[in-house]
Parts: C-alpha cells; structure tokens; sequence
C-alpha cells in the first residue's frame, strides 16, 4: 500500500491460520500489497480496491452455512469485473471441484498443501505474463 | 345071322382070338407103361414137394431178408458195403440221399470219391479189412452241406468165414459238431469273457487302489497346499495388519481392510479345508482339557460383537447358569463350531437378533450334557434343503454363495465336529422367519481347575522391556514377529532354529521364548525338551503352529511348553499370551517404566514448530501472529465438529474437519492426525463407516486440546522471550 504500482493481491479464506501463513509467504517471498478476508462478503465489499489477482478458497460456507460459498463469491467476482484473474483454493483434491471451479471462470485451481504457496506464485507470474501479452496483443491489434 | 357068320367064325375066330392075344399083350403093355408112369409121377410129386417145401423156405428167407433190408433202408444213419477193392457193393437210401445219389449210379463206384478227404477215407476201408472193424472214424461226406460223420464199420463173412466185404455205417454228426462247436465257441467265449473279467476285476481293483490313493492324494495335497498357502498368507495377514497401523490415507485403509478381510476369509477357508480333509482321514482328535465354559463361550461371542453391531442386529446370550463351571472337553472345537454357526447366523441375517442359548439338559454323577442352540431371524432355509446343508460344499440355494458368500463347508465341518463327539446336531428353520440350529454335546465333569484361558488384554503400549526370543526359520515370519515385537516395543532377538535358540539362551537371559515348531537342525520339541531338561531353564515358551489342529498340543505341552498361539498371529493374542506369562515380574518393571514413559511424553509433543520458524524465518511477531490465530481459530472447530457428529450432520463435520487439516502442518503436528482427519472427512463425505468416525473425532479433539495447550506455552515463551530482548 505503500506504493501504488505493487500487484495487489485478495487473499480470501475462513481458516484464519492458513491465511496469514499464506499472507506470509507472500510477504516474504514477493513484494505484493496484500488484503486478507476471511470470508466472500468482505471480500464483495472490497473489490473496489481493485485487486490484481484474487485468491479465493473454495469452501467458505463450512462452518458458517449462512456464509457465501466460494464459487458464489467467484461467480460475483465476475459479475463484477470478470477481468479480475481468481485463482481457487481447496483443501480438497478432487477433479469435480477443479473442474466446477474452471466452468465458473476461475484462473486456476490449487490444492492446500505445502506446495501451494510456489504454485500460486507460479500462477500469479502466469496471470501477469499473459496479461501483458494481451495487452500488447491488443495495442498491436489497434495498430493495426 | 350069327351061323351064317359061323363058316367065317372059326376063322374068323382064330383072327379074333390073335387079335384078342394081341390086345391082351398090347394091355399088358400099357399096363406096365402105366405103373412105370405111376412110379414117375410119385417121383414127380416128390419132387414137387420138396421143390415146394424148398420154396417156402425160400420164401420165408425172402421175408426175414425183406424185413432187415427194410430195417436197414429206414435207418437214418447212411449205411454202405464195400467190397474188398473199395467198390460200393450196396447201401440204404440214407447214403444214397446223403450223396444225393440213385442206388444204381452209386452201386459198383469208388467208395472214397464221396469224401472230402480221400486218402482218409481210404484208410477207413484199409483199416476195416485189416482190423475188421473201425470205430468212430471221422470223416467229411462230400455232399451239398459237407456233412461230418463218423464211421463205424466191420468186415462181413459168408458161413465159411470169408470175408466178403465190409459194411459202414455213417453217423451224421453234423448237429453235434455243430454243438460241439458252439460248445467250443462257447468255452471259448466263456474264456475270452474270464480273462476279459478278470482283466476288468484287476483294472477294478488297480482303480480302486488308485481311486484310494487320489483321494489319499487328494487328502495330502489339500493338506499341503493349504499348509503352503498358509505361510504366505500368514505373512500377507501379518503385514498389512502392519501396514495398516502406519499412516495412511483413507483410500490406503480401506484397500488394506479389503485385503486383510480377504486374508481372513481366506484363512478361514484353508483352516475348514485342512479340518475336514483331517476329518476324512481320521485324523480329527479331540482334546480332554479342563476349561470354564461360560467363560469360553462368552469369549467367543465377544469376537462377533462388532460384527453384529454393525449389521445393527442383537446378541442375545442365555447361559443357563446351573452348568458346572469346570467341564472337560475340547474348547477349541466348541469353539469352532459355534462359530461357524454365529457366523452362519449373522451373514444370513440382515434384521432382528440372533440368540446363542446354553442350556442344561441334563446332568449326573460323571457328565452333564448341554444343549447349544443358536437362533437367527435371517432368511431361513426351505425344508427340502435341511438335509443338504450339511453336506460338504452345499449350501440352501445355488444362490446363497453368490449372494451371502461362503463355500458351504462351515456346516458340514460343524457336523463332523459335532458328531464323532458323541453329539447331535439339529436344525429348525423357517423361509423368512429364521432358523435354529442347535446340537447336544456331553461333557465330564471334573475338580479339576480350568486351565487358565488368557483374556485378550488391550495393548498396553506402556509396557515394555520384555525381551522376547523368537525362534523361527521362515524369514517372513521372522520379520513379521520383529514387526509385532517392536510394535509392542518388546525386545526381541530372532533364532532361526533351536540349536541357534539355545546357544542365545546361554549367553543372553530372556523374558519369554516364542517357538516354532516345524525347524530344520532342531526343532521346537526338541529345542524345548532341552531348554526344560538340560538346562533346567523354566522360561514361559509359546508354540507357534501355523496349524493348531494337527499339531498335538499335548506334544507341546508334554515337552513343557507353557502355551501355543496359532499363526496367523493375532498381535491382540500374541500380547496378551506374552504378558499373561512373563505378567508378575513385568508389573514391577512396568510401574518404573510408566514413570520413565510419562517423563518422556512430557518431553514430547504433538506440535513441532519447525516449519512455523522456517516459514517466518523465526520472526517471533508473525509466529505470535500465527499461532493466536489457530489459538482462536481451533476451539470453535472443536466444537463444531463435535456437534455435527453429535448431529450426524455430515456435511459440517466434514467442512470443520477440512479447515483443520491444513493448520496440522503449519503447526507440525503429526500427518497421522491429518490422515485421521482426512479419513472422517472420507467417512462423512460418504457416509460408510460411520460408526468408524466417533473414535477418530475424539482422537482429533485430544490432539488439537494438546496443540492448543502446547501453543499457549510456545505462544507464552517467544512473548517472553520477546519482551526480554
């Protein structure tokens, strides 16, 4: 928040711990402006912070069954502006909810294990490459 | 005028007197011719008659001759004469339609041109003027049909002695050469059919022979092969009972379950095989051992308490309580059949309860005989098939196996247990409604005490420093008690037969020795025997047999074991036989060690903060951060998943569950929580197994209490630490 030009990144998850130890890595491993919320109403409610990339975790009804569920939240995130890039997080290792996940739009699916931070970095990269691909694509395409 | 006639009559006189002379001389004459002719024709008459008398008799010879000849015509038998150079001189019709000749073109022909064999018939002829007779010549007549005959002929005389020719007489023996080769053909046949029989009695009996030999074959092969089989299977049993107290997922568990159901299963049906095989030759003995059979049956149906709670059905027991308490007989058959028909009972019931009742029928001075009765509400069996089901490999229906499983021995065991006891087994069933089988058994009563039957002792792993000898040749089994052992947290050393045993013993001292009993060098008997004898050594020693049945246990006893266990080995068992036999002085040993134990636990945790300081680079800010948050994250999915499996509700059980999972490794508590975790999410995602959760959740929330706990304490000590700098 210090500077305006750092990727702004939405983490959202109900388990607080596993939150702030994603909040951590991100911190330590890449210079990113990070807001965490623990659930998909508090995040609807930021989004005009404009995040870059948002990561969002799948099951945010578990315990609270009032609570807006994740792909809910992914489907009003793209209501909202579906250029967002939302990378999904589970804890569940299942094809289904990958593939329920990817029909809802989302940028990426990654399972909760120690793996996942490298992963999301490796996708947040990706998103970014691919954005400026197509935004050069595009002023190529004006150009044209 | 006879004057007149006178002058002539002088002379006339005289004429007539000459002529008168002459006449009277003619008449003498005549007369003399006429006696001469008298005398001639008396001649003539003579002769007559003897030329009549002549002719009668003539006539008479003519008659008899008449009569022989016709005697000899209508004789059957074909008769011929023969004269001196072989010429046929006569014969009766018989010869002659036997050449199917006429008498004339026959008379005077040679008499052998009417046989096949010339030469021979010439012999006949030959033999007849030689010998003057022949008897029973064979000969072949060389008719239209080749008749057989048989020759019997002899010379004939005239009065003065010569011979005149011979007469033969042929007799057809065409019927009884006929006979006579049927008779052959038939000795022949009877013969061909003796041989061929005895032929067929040998083969039956060299059958038979191979017959008894197959199925003593067919005994020694299911005997062996299911001994082969059961080494293997003992060590696929054993580990993945191994396995499966590792960590692992919930898929991993499951599939190891099925394999280690299927290993049982497959044990079970190797253990009937070998019983009835044992059966059928006779080898099934009974032991006469002292034991409390209230005890022993309720032990027994301990065993299918989870079963029967899974398939939500109830065991009722009714144990009549005037049964002696002390009864000899053989609790391991007991054992076996009750079992067999327990779990009968339960496979073929899907609702109700299932009864096992033991009653008291009646009882004296040296026996009590007790009624066995185990009730089911299952399916039932049709009447027609009540006397089926005991045969071996028969089952109600074609269906059951397909649909209960099982290979229709356990009855058919359970009646050859039952019965070479001196028992009687019944049964009573209903379609639907259920059945009973029940089965009347006798024992003595003795004074004697019971021996004593170890109870199945929970595993205590508190209790430890037992040192254990196993003797064992088979490398997997050694490695399979190494694993058990050490599970115990006993130590073991391994002898690979009983030479190596005893040299160990001597230089090493030991809690308990388990011992195989089938080894090369020095078996278990023996290694036992010297153990007891030359060294005076009392060490509690357990057999290991892999097959309780045929092993004589009073062998093992005899040479002093102290007890056996039956592989597979139940670890369950195992330690309970260990600790019920090295028990008094390990109590004391133990007290110290609990202590020892509870010093270490102390020191011990659940959580391990490793990956925390790695991850925040030991920041203690953002590890106070960290562990705040599960502080306050952690009891209230605590509590949630608590009160969804208090709600069976599934779905949130499973998502508190789930949020728990990935704090386990952030906080480096152990991944067998995780795994836990991950099974009852398993469980309640599907909802098999439920039964299964409640154990695993109260697990869960021990672990997380200590987490919390041990956090606080961390939490404390970097907030310490922290202020101090």
């Amino acid at each position: 928040m210090k500077n305006e030009n750092k990727i702004k990144l939405f983490l959202v998850d109900d388990d607080a711990v596993f939150l702030k130890s994603l909040e951590m890595e991100f911190l330590q491993h890449a210079d990113f402006a990070i807001e965490t919320y623990a659930t998909g109403e508090l995040c609807m409610e930021n989004l005009s912070h404009s995040p870059d990339v948002i990561i969002l975790d799948y099951l945010l009804d578990g315990i609270d069954k009032n609570a807006m569920n994740g792909i809910e939240t992914l489907d009003k995130i793209k209501a909202y502006n579906p250029d967002i890039p939302v990378v999904m997080l589970s804890g569940q290792d299942k094809i289904d909810v990958a593939i329920n996940c990817m029909h809802h739009r989302a940028f990426d699916y990654v399972v909760k294990s120690e793996t996942a931070f490298i992963r999301l970095q490796k996708i947040i990269t990706t998103i970014f490459r691919y954005q400026k691909m197509e935004k050069e694509l595009n002023w190529y395409m004006e150009r044209m | 005028m006879p004057t007149k006639n006178l002058s002539f009559k002088p002379e006339r006189k005289k004429k007539r007197a000459a002529e008168l002379s002459i006449a009277n001389k003619e008449l003498v004459f005549q007369t003399g011719e006429k006696k001469k002719r008298a005398a001639e024709l008396i001649i003539a008459d003579k002769e007559l008659a003897f030329q009549n008398e002549e002719k009668e008799k003539r006539a008479a010879e003519l008659i008899v001759a008449n009569y022989a000849r016709s005697l000899i015509e209508a004789s059957r038998d074909p008769l011929v004469t023969i004269s001196n150079e072989g010429k046929i001189t006569d014969m009766n019709k018989a010869f002659a339609n036997i050449t199917e000749m006429t008498h004339e073109k026959l008379t005077g022909t040679d008499f052998f041109d009417y046989f096949t064999d010339s030469q021979k018939a010439r012999e006949v002829y030959q033999e007849v003027f030689a010998k003057g007779f022949v008897v029973d010549y064979p000969l072949t007549i060389r008719d239209g049909k080749l008749t057989d005959v048989l020759f019997n002929g002899s010379v004939y005389k005239d009065e003065k002695g010569n011979v005149l020719g011979a007469v033969v007489v042929a007799r057809d023996v065409t019927e009884q050469k006929r006979i006579e080769k049927e008779m052959l053909e038939a000795k022949v046949f009877a013969e061909l059919a003796t041989a061929i029989a005895e032929e067929e009695k040998s083969k039956a009996q060299s059958a038979a022979l191979i017959a008894e030999n197959a199925v003593k074959a067919k005994q020694q092969f299911l005997s062996n092969m299911s001994h082969e089989i059961r080494t293997p299977m003992n060590a696929i049993i054993g580990f993945t009972k191994v396995v499966l107290k590792t960590d692992l997922s919930a898929k991993q568990k499951e599939y190891l379950t099925a394999i280690k159901m299927s290993g049982d299963a497959l044990i079970v049906l190797i253990n009937d095989i070998l019983d009835l095989a044992k059966v059928d030759a006779g080898k099934m003995l009974f032991e006469q051992t002292p034991f409390k059979m209230a005890l022993s049956i309720s032990a027994m149906l301990h065993l299918f308490e989870t079963k029967i709670q899974e398939k939500n059905l109830e065991l009722v027991k009714e144990y009549d309580n005037k049964i002696p308490e002390v009864l000899v007989g053989d609790p391991v058959r007991l054992h076996q059949i009750i079992l067999n028909l327990v779990s009968n009972a339960v496979k073929f019931t899907t609702e109700g309860k299932i009864t096992v009742s033991v009653r008291l029928l009646n009882e004296d001075e040296e026996k009590a005989t007790i009624e066995f009765a185990v009730t089911d509400t299952g399916i039932g069996i049709a009447e027609s098939k009540l006397e089926d089901i005991f045969e071996t490999f028969r089952q109600a229906t074609s269906g059951t196996s397909r649909i209960y499983g099982g290979t229709g021995l356990g009855l058919s065991i359970v009646k050859q247990l039952v019965e070479p006891q001196g028992g009687s087994i019944n049964v009573k069933s209903k379609i639907g409604k259920g059945s009973t089988f029940s089965f009347k058994l006798s024992f003595l009563k003795t004074k004697a005490e019971a021996e004593l039957e170890t109870e199945v002792v929970e595993l205590d792993t508190e209790i430890k420093n037992i040192k254990v000898l196993v003797v064992e040749d088979i490398a997997l089994n050694q490695l399979l008690m190494k694993t058990l052992l050490d599970d115990f947290g006993f130590e073991r050393d391994i002898a690979t037969n009983g030479k190596i045993a005893i040299e160990k013993l001597q230089n090493k001292s030991y809690d308990i020795i388990l011992m195989d009993l089938q080894m090369p060098e020095m078996n278990g008997f023996e290694a036992t025997e010297y153990i007891r004898n030359k060294m005076n050594s009392k060490i509690p020693i357990i057999a290991l047999t892999a097959d309780v049945t045929t092993v004589d246990l009073a062998k093992c006893k005899a040479v002093g074991m102290n007890d056996y266990i039956a592989k597979p080995v139940d670890e369950r068992i195992l330690y309970s036989k260990i600790l019920g036999l090295v028990k008094k002085p390990v109590i004391i040993k133990t007290d110290e060690h609990k202590e020892n134990g509870n010093g270490k636990s102390k020191k011990s945790k659940c959580i391990d903060l490793d990956y925390l300081i790695h991850r925040t680079k030991s920041d203690p800010t953002l590890m106070m951060e960290m562990i705040s948050l599960y502080l306050e994250q952690t009891p209230p999915l605590i509590s949630a998943m608590k009160k969804s499996l208090h709600d069976k509700d599934w779905k949130l059980l499973y998502a508190a569950v789930h949020k728990m999972i990935p704090s386990f490794s952030i906080m480096g508590i152990s991944t067998d929580f995780e795994n836990m975790a991950k099974q009852v999410q398993e469980y309640a995602s599907t909802q098999l197994q439920t039964d299964g959760i409640p154990a695993l959740v109260l697990q869960l929330e021990d672990v997380c209490a200590q987490a919390c706990m041990e956090l606080q304490e961390e939490f404390n000590m970097i907030k310490n630490t922290k202020n101090e700098k």
